[in-house]
């Protein structure tokens, strides 16, 4: 069994990179380089505030070509990739694993993040002016980076922790007595009880499952309950981690943190948690569907199909009704975990391929629509996300309305682009499960889809503007649309050319269905 | 021992859930590092407290014999947990200062104008104070992207 140390790249290259750029923040740095260079105090803390960013930049490109390396051995090698922390042999010690799913999770993540603070380097929201903005973006990526590599329930607790407190902040800081961003506070502390809430959910299941089985090690509890010598004590940590994973997703009995908290959040931040923080607990379900508990894949499928239902057509008509673009897209990311959720449901090797496909395609559509609304905004005045005040806004910006046109599209998923794909794999998923009613109302929930990005798009790009009730700013004035640009490429691409993302999820989820090789391979059975 | 640490977890739940859902935000953080001590309890009757002996000895002196010398025969209590809980404490007073310093901070920006109270002292609820924005209502100006 040989240890992949390159595993723990992405992790410090975020975590060296937090701890340096909180350094360049603070006033002692400054100082030192307006004395350095003979300039003012001020211009220096702004040099260093740009300098941040681009490190931040930097840091991301690198982490996606590791990322990228990762994948591909991941993927050419029959086994997961593992990194024992400290060298402890599992079931002991922290252990770090990359399977199928993990990569995938990973590379949606690091493409995600790039975008983002490439988003960042380039807006003007006053908010990324402040010092720990940069730092907390890249511990936020620790935690993201952490959850989806992590073999430990227990770490993987500790990673969500970080990526929460780190979230919280970053919205709150936006909420100040001069800015115009309301609400950011009262979102934030809102988050932080719910969050709070699934996070003790999550402990006592750990509680369970560790009274239970007596180890935290996911390969070693999936290896145990599939002997078939779990005590009735297991099933209920299982539905209680399921709960506080439903929690952390923002799943419709759940969800009423979501809204507030995306729209509240500064643009880069809320493009990063509308499309890759609210699929933690996506990942934390498949764990334990397919690794941890498959004995329970039954049990657990009905109830994931009826809330992924209830959460597609509840998400696409408050979609429908809302008057913040910001907030649309929120609740339009609720109605998209629906998907993904029903999928999950439904099973099998087909459902899963269907979830993760849809799951990495969803992330970098509503990234990028994210990013494009925040765009639009940055252009008014008062910068603002009203619908009210955004009628005919996009008049004078052909590339933004063709971007943002695609992206709706793909939202919606209308061939050839991303979004069709995934929407294809989980009506073949329903079809191979026999789900016909669930497959019905999730198809007839996706119509909303197209009937709100339509909608908005109308409203926005095809309008007639009045310029005296809402002065627009000139171009150069707006933030750069090179990340949604970016993005809205790779969802086309991904659409035309679906082959490599289709194979590879394939492949994942088979490796799902046979929990075995993961187990073998964290655990050294059969003479690693 | 387990009866007690389990009719103490159930009270420490039970006050924490009601003091959670009061509208003070004081209170509320209260029963919010209640629910915390519930599950650090609950944690603790998990497995770390399963046996008299500690788990760490000293080096090259045999857990047995650190057993015999107190006279139990017990094998030492599971380290683990012990380990959890102390990461489980530590996260739950991060978390519980970060909301603490989060109310202070609304209870400052959410002031609405005029009131001369003193905002670090200042609890109550949330709605009584600035008025926070109706996302969903076309009539708001408008909220920031």
């Amino acid at each position: 069994m040989t240890n992949h140390p390159l595993l723990l790249v992405p992790l410090l290259l975020n975590l060296v990179g937090g701890i340096f750029t909180l350094a360049l923040g603070t006033q002692g740095a400054a100082s030192v380089l307006a004395r350095l260079r003979g300039v003012g105090f001020d211009r220096a803390h702004r040099m260093l505030n740009t300098m941040q960013r681009w490190v931040a930049v930097f840091l991301a490109a690198i982490a996606l070509g590791v990322v990228l390396t990762l994948v591909l051995q991941t993927f050419a090698a029959d086994a997961p990739l593992t990194y024992r922390l400290g060298g402890w042999q599992p079931p002991y010690g922290i252990v770090l694993v990359m399977d199928g799913l993990s990569a995938l999770f990973t590379l949606m993540l690091s493409l995600v993040s790039f975008a983002v603070l490439l988003y960042t380097a380039q807006c003007r929201d006053d908010t990324m002016n402040r010092d720990l903005y940069i730092p907390l973006a890249l511990f936020n990526l620790v935690g993201l980076n952490g959850v989806f590599i992590t073999g430990d329930i227990f770490t993987f607790f500790v990673f969500m922790e970080v990526t929460v407190m780190s979230s919280v902040v970053l919205v709150a800081s936006a909420d100040t007595n001069k800015s115009p961003n309301k609400g950011g506070i009262e979102a934030a502390i809102k988050y932080l009880l719910i969050s709070a809430m699934g996070t003790l959910f999550l402990l006592v299941g750990i509680g369970l499952v560790y009274a239970a089985f007596g180890t935290l090690n996911m390969a070693d509890i999936g290896l145990q309950s599939s002997e078939g010598t779990a005590p009735a004590l297991a099933g209920v940590g299982a539905a209680v981690l399921l709960c506080a994973m439903l929690l952390k997703s923002a799943v419709a009995p759940f969800h009423y943190w979501q809204p507030d908290f995306h729209t509240a959040a500064p643009t880069p931040m809320s493009a990063l948690l509308s499309s890759v923080v609210v699929k933690i607990g996506i990942y934390g379900i498949f764990r334990l569907v397919t690794l941890m508990f498959p004995e329970f894949r039954e049990e657990f499928g009905a109830p994931l199909v009826i809330l992924g239902v209830i959460g597609v057509i509840f998400g696409g008509l408050n979609a429908l009704q809302t008057h913040n673009l910001k907030r649309l897209l929120a609740y339009s990311t609720l109605g998209q975990i629906g998907f993904i959720l029903v999928a999950l449901g439904w099973g099998g090797v087909a459902g899963l391929t269907a979830a993760i496909v849809f799951s990495f395609n969803h992330a970098l559509i509503k990234s990028a629509m994210l990013m494009l609304a925040g765009l639009i905004a940055s252009r008014t005045k008062e910068k603002t996300a009203d619908l009210i005040r955004h009628v005919g806004l996009g008049r004078g910006m052909p590339l933004i309305s063709l971007l943002f046109f695609v992206g709706a599209l793909a939202l919606a998923g209308i061939p050839p682009l991303n979004g069709f794909i995934g929407k294809l794999a989980v009506v073949q998923a329903g079809v191979g499960a026999q789900g016909w009613l669930g497959l019905g109302l999730t198809i007839g929930g996706g119509i909303l889809t197209l009937m709100y990005g339509m909608k908005t798009w109308q409203r926005i790009f095809q309008s007639e503007h009045d310029h005296n009730t809402a002065p627009l700013k000139p171009f150069n004035q707006g933030d750069s649309p090179l990340a949604p640009a970016l993005l809205i490429g790779l969802c086309v691409v991904l659409g035309l050319a679906a082959a490599p993302l289709v194979n590879a999820a394939l492949v994942a989820a088979t490796r799902l269905m046979q929990p075995s090789l993961y187990i073998s391979a964290v655990l050294s059975l059969g003479g690693g | 021992m387990d009866l007690v640490l389990a009719v103490t977890t159930g009270v420490l739940f039970g006050l924490g859930v009601y003091q959670l859902l009061r509208r003070d935000l004081i209170k509320m953080a209260m029963g919010f590092y209640i629910l915390f001590t519930a599950i650090n309890l609950f944690f603790f009757a998990v497995g770390a407290f399963n046996s008299e002996v500690a788990p760490y000895v000293l080096a090259g002196v045999k857990a047995t014999l650190v057993s015999e010398a107190i006279g139990s025969l017990k094998v030492p209590a599971d380290p683990l947990v012990q380990a959890l809980l102390l990461t489980a404490i530590v996260i739950s007073f991060g978390s519980y200062a970060l909301l603490l310093g989060m109310f202070q901070r609304a209870s400052r920006v959410l002031k609405p104008e005029g009131d001369t109270r003193d905002a670090t002292l200042m609890p109550g609820d949330l709605n009584s104070l600035r008025d926070t924005p109706d996302w969903d209502s076309a009539s708001r100006k408008g909220a920031e992207a």
